[in-house]
């Protein structure tokens, strides 16, 4: 089993070698390729899955891999999983499974380049949640960059440019804060040895680390907490770190929207779980109302930007700034509920927020826009349900997983991060749940303005989803559906985890 | 006495190699008719004769450091590296010229034979263990640099750098000449050594007398280097010279005044004291100054080269950042620095070149679209733009990390924030490279004769190593570690 992971890593890299060797005119076989790549992959983790044994925390040992890599600076290649990785691990590969297929027919230029790109993303993604050094870490989060870089810049939207330039130079700026934190935590006294290994520098050892900073005397910890906390932030995102969000999914084709919410944000929120709050988990209890503050305004403030939107995309990409912000609430309770539904929304908007950007890639295909209000005002849809009731039905599952409307996925992972909330921090829970209300409204409204209404002439064209649409909406629909009811396959092999963290933080 | 004199002349046998080079190939030289085109054996010689040079620069690697000519030069592992890295330069330099349309053809002899001589003052500079030396080698330098620049003559932008270039170097050198003679007053030698020695018995108040020319001899030395505020000159020249000249520039005096100054400072500041004190922060502010600087100013370039030429500035602002800890890490982390940015230049103004040869001139303008003509070409520069920014796996990542661990294992956290922060504004202006190849379409289908086979299997045979030494560095980390300064 040591080699599982290494193999789930290498595997889409083993598939964009593929895709790059395959002639440029064979788009149908580099397609197939691909799938073909990303169903092994998602079989593998499978199998990673049915492995696990839900009862251990932290690390599994059955599944460490560990190579020296520049031995000279005790940097390694080291991958690890634990119940907090092992959701977006699979999350990560059931999303770009579905991309591929959606990719099928949106995709019309560079075919070639989009697959290897897509495919080398797919890999620095799971580099990252699979990454036990802290190097290699830092490695993946940043070559991350160049595949996105080029996904939104070259298939995206009209001003694609300025939305790949400005995610570049957001996410870049953040991480390399990060990186002087990584360096800094690599020299920093408390451990025998210097290393970049993740579980040792694990635990508060720089609680009582001083620095001196032109002569003032500065707590290290809460020094580099910081510096992490605004790398991490970038990606989430958090308030105010958040504008380069809605250009970068407006613009971006949609399958590269969906990994962007689905995926990439949650790398943010997995960096809070994995390094910044066990490095320093008593900068992380210090900064913790601070943290909920930012989640609350994260919610009650991205609700209210989805609310004015007129471009459907964009008002998604709003929703998915406050259904994070939930998320950081959670983490911000710091206890066994609001942590476990912290990771579980991580997996829910996933899943949910995927679903609502495929379906606006769908209608974008035969509309040929996205507004719910034209510029000049006139409805841009209307009469939807009566014109294409299979998308509806789909569109109406995702939107109330997304609501957190109760027997769906998001409902779940909501309550238990509300009631972890509410037992610290009482006035923000009250908040809160208003930017729910508004949550509600929001989709509501939406919906009402697409899909109710008098048909609008243009609507009458659209043809309904094709079974290649339906085919990978699927998946996405039982998901939702299923773990709404049953999250218990996801919370079981999480609890034992976060309980670890939740423990660790209870001691400072 | 004069058996004593030439003891250990074998080390020397580099610099005797390229003075011989030098000469021979003037001799070649002489032996063509005046419109003969093909000169084809003097390039053989050159590159044959720079490759010698290299083998004997390795042989000398592994011998034990020592000193020549009475102490006045010094052959150590760390000279003899960047040594290496200067021929290296040397040599792409060489092919580029030979491809490029921007030296004239009557005058690429003349190139070649320049460039040996501009090798031996980086030579010089990078053993120098006495004043006299440094003085020497940047003149060495210096002189023929100003012929170089103005090489394109009928060009009135080449003879404007030359002018410029003349004019800033007799300034600087005056300067620098000034400090020096200010250090043998207070000092009483010109030897570094015994320099150092009277040091360390001075007290306070002779070494704040003494700082200042310390302050003017950097003059001299930043100012071969590119430092803020002695980078005037840089860009105008890089940009008016032809660009196998500014190749050139960009690589050997930037690195020679690097490799004096390392040794100057590890010599004389090693030990803490006001003039410790005052050398670092100076060098500090300069390191600061000359990375931001560089970078702001090259996002609003419209030419390619000159854009290059800032980005090359600021670069140089990372190596200064290496040499604030006087310790060995840092000196590690510049070596390293030095050989990824020998390859990114390298590539950088081999593309660039090419380009430029084929439309007259080097606007960003004239890279759009071009992965639709040449993707290997387009991704090769995306390869490099993306490692100057710093973006892992790639070697300036590397570079780039290895000066960050220096600077923050001395807990510099100021000067660590400082670079990051650069790299962030230095995205924006590679990025625009990037994003005028890749995203544009393309402006014409014309074909870029420049892309041969050859010369494209020459350029992907330069990126490799911005590849690999992003992953596999820990043998040329190595390497970069033996280069150790040795002081006598």
């Amino acid at each position: 089993m040591h080699g599982l992971l290494s193999w789930i890593l290498w595997m889409p890299i083993i598939g964009m070698l593929g895709v790059l060797l395959i002639p440029k005119e064979k788009t149908s076989a580099m397609k197939w390729w691909s799938l073909v790549n990303t169903v092994i992959t998602f079989a593998l983790t499978i199998v990673l899955y049915c492995n696990f044994n839900q009862a251990t925390p932290g690390m599994q040992e059955a599944f460490n891999v560990r190579i020296p890599w520049i031995a000279q600076f005790n940097i390694f290649y080291a991958l690890g999983v634990d119940g907090i990785s092992l959701p977006m691990i699979l999350l990560t590969s059931l999303l770009f499974m579905l991309c591929i297929l959606s990719s099928w027919t949106q995709i019309k230029k560079s075919i070639k380049g989009y697959f290897a790109l897509l495919l080398l993303l797919q890999s620095t993604v799971f580099g990252v949640f699979m990454a036990m050094d802290f190097f290699l870490f830092y490695v993946y989060w940043e070559v991350m960059l160049i595949p996105m870089f080029f996904l939104i810049g070259v298939w995206g939207g009209e001003n694609r440019e300025y939305a790949a330039v400005k995610f570049f130079l957001y996410t870049f700026f953040g991480s390399l804060l990060m990186l002087v934190g990584i360096v800094a935590l690599y020299f920093a006294t408390g451990q025998t040895e210097n290393s970049f290994n993740i579980l040792a520098l694990q635990g508060g050892h720089f609680t009582k680390l001083n620095l001196e900073i032109f002569g003032a005397t500065v707590s290290f910890s809460k020094l580099f907490f910081i510096f992490m906390f605004v790398g991490f932030a970038i990606k989430v995102p958090v308030f105010p770190f958040h504008t380069w969000l809605p250009h970068a999914h407006v613009q971006a084709p949609t399958a590269i929207s969906v990994i962007l919410a689905g995926v990439l944000l949650k790398m943010g929120t997995y960096g809070f779980l994995r390094i910044a709050f066990p490095i320093f988990p008593d900068s992380a209890k210090y900064f913790g109302p601070a943290i909920a503050w930012l989640g609350l305004i994260n919610v009650i403030y991205g609700a209210l930007c989805a609310m004015a939107q007129t471009d459907v995309k964009k008002l998604i990409a709003y929703s998915s700034v406050s259904h994070m912000g939930f998320v950081m609430l959670g983490l911000a309770a710091m206890n066994v509920q609001g942590m476990n539904g912290a990771v579980l929304q991580m997996f829910n908007h996933g899943t949910s927020t995927a679903m609502m950007f495929f379906m606006i890639g769908i209608i974008y295909e035969r509309s040929h826009h996205r507004y719910i209000v034209r510029p000049d005002g006139s409805r841009g849809f209307g009469g939807l349900y009566t014109q294409l009731p299979v998308y509806s039905i789909i569109f109406i599952i995702g939107m109330f997983a997304s609501m957190g409307l109760p027997g769906l996925s998001g409902f779940i992972s909501e309550a238990l991060i509300f009631l972890g909330i509410y037992e610290k921090f009482t006035t923000i829970t009250i908040l809160a749940l208003i930017g729910l209300l508004i949550g509600a409204a929001y989709l509501l409204w939406m919906f009402k303005r697409m899909f109710f209404g008098d048909v609008n002439p243009e609507v009458k064209d659209y043809t309904d989803m094709t079974k290649l649409e339906i085919g990978y909406m699927i998946p996405l629909c039982i998901t939702v559906i299923v773990f709404g009811i049953f999250p218990a396959p996801i919370l079981n092999i999480m609890k034992a985890s976060v309980g670890q963290l939740v423990s660790l933080l209870a001691t400072f | 006495m004069y058996l004593n004199y030439l003891a250990n002349i074998s080390r020397y046998i580099p610099e005797i190699l390229l003075v011989g080079l030098m000469v021979g190939l003037i001799l070649i030289e002489t032996t063509y008719k005046e419109d003969d085109k093909n000169k084809r054996y003097i390039f053989i010689a050159a590159i044959v004769g720079l490759i010698a040079t290299f083998v004997s620069l390795v042989a000398n690697l592994s011998g034990k450091p020592e000193a020549i000519f009475s102490n006045s030069m010094i052959i150590d592992p760390f000279s003899t590296s960047m040594k290496m890295i200067m021929v290296l330069g040397t040599l792409g330099s060489y092919y580029l010229s030979t491809i490029s349309k921007d030296v004239y053809e009557s005058l690429k002899t003349e190139f070649i034979i320049m460039a040996v001589g501009i090798l031996i003052g980086g030579f010089i500079l990078a053993s120098a263990n006495n004043m006299l030396m440094i003085f020497i080698g940047i003149e060495t330098l210096s002189i023929l640099s100003y012929v170089m620049a103005s090489l394109k003559k009928n060009d009135e932008r080449s003879s404007e750098a030359g002018l410029k270039y003349a004019l800033y170097g007799g300034i600087s050198s005056g300067l620098m000449l000034f400090g020096m003679s200010h250090m043998f007053g207070v000092l009483g030698t010109i030897q570094f050594s015994g320099m150092a020695a009277t040091i360390a018995t001075l007290d306070k108040a002779q070494m704040l007398i003494l700082m200042p020319s310390f302050v003017l001899f950097f003059a001299g030395i930043g100012y071969k280097i590119a430092a803020v505020p002695f980078h005037m000159w840089s860009p105008d020249v890089y940009e008016g010279s032809p660009t196998p000249v500014t190749t050139l520039f960009a690589i050997v005096p930037k690195l020679a005044g690097i490799a004096a100054l390392i040794r100057v400072t590890m010599i004389f500041f090693a030990t803490p004291g006001p003039l410790r004190v005052g050398w670092v922060g100076l060098v500090m502010v300069i390191a600061a100054l000359t990375m931001t600087v560089g970078n702001i100013t090259a996002i609003g370039q419209k030419s390619v080269k000159r854009m290059l030429a800032y980005s090359s500035i600021s670069h140089a602002g990372i190596m200064l950042a290496g040499l604030v800890m006087i310790n060995e890490i840092g000196i590690r982390a510049v070596v390293f620095y030095a050989i990824t940015y020998l390859f990114m230049t390298l590539v950088a103004f081999y593309i660039t070149s090419i380009v430029q040869d084929k439309y007259g001139n080097d606007h960003f303008d004239r890279f759009q679209g071009l992965i639709y003509r040449y993707p290997f070409m387009a991704v090769m520069m995306t390869v490099v733009m993306l490692s100057l920014t710093g973006l892992p796996p790639l070697a300036g990542f590397v570079g780039k990390y290895n000066i960050i661990v220096a600077l923050i294992n001395s807990r510099n956290f100021t000067l660590a924030i400082i670079l990051v922060l650069n790299s962030v504004i230095s995205a924006y202006y590679y990025l625009k490279i990037v994003r005028l190849m890749t995203l544009k379409p393309q402006e014409s289908n014309e074909k870029i004769e420049g892309f041969g086979f050859l010369n494209q299997l020459i350029i992907v045979a330069m990126t490799v190593p911005v590849l690999t030494l992003g992953i596999f560095w820990e043998n040329v980390m190595a390497f970069a570690g033996s280069a150790k300064v040795f002081i006598q």
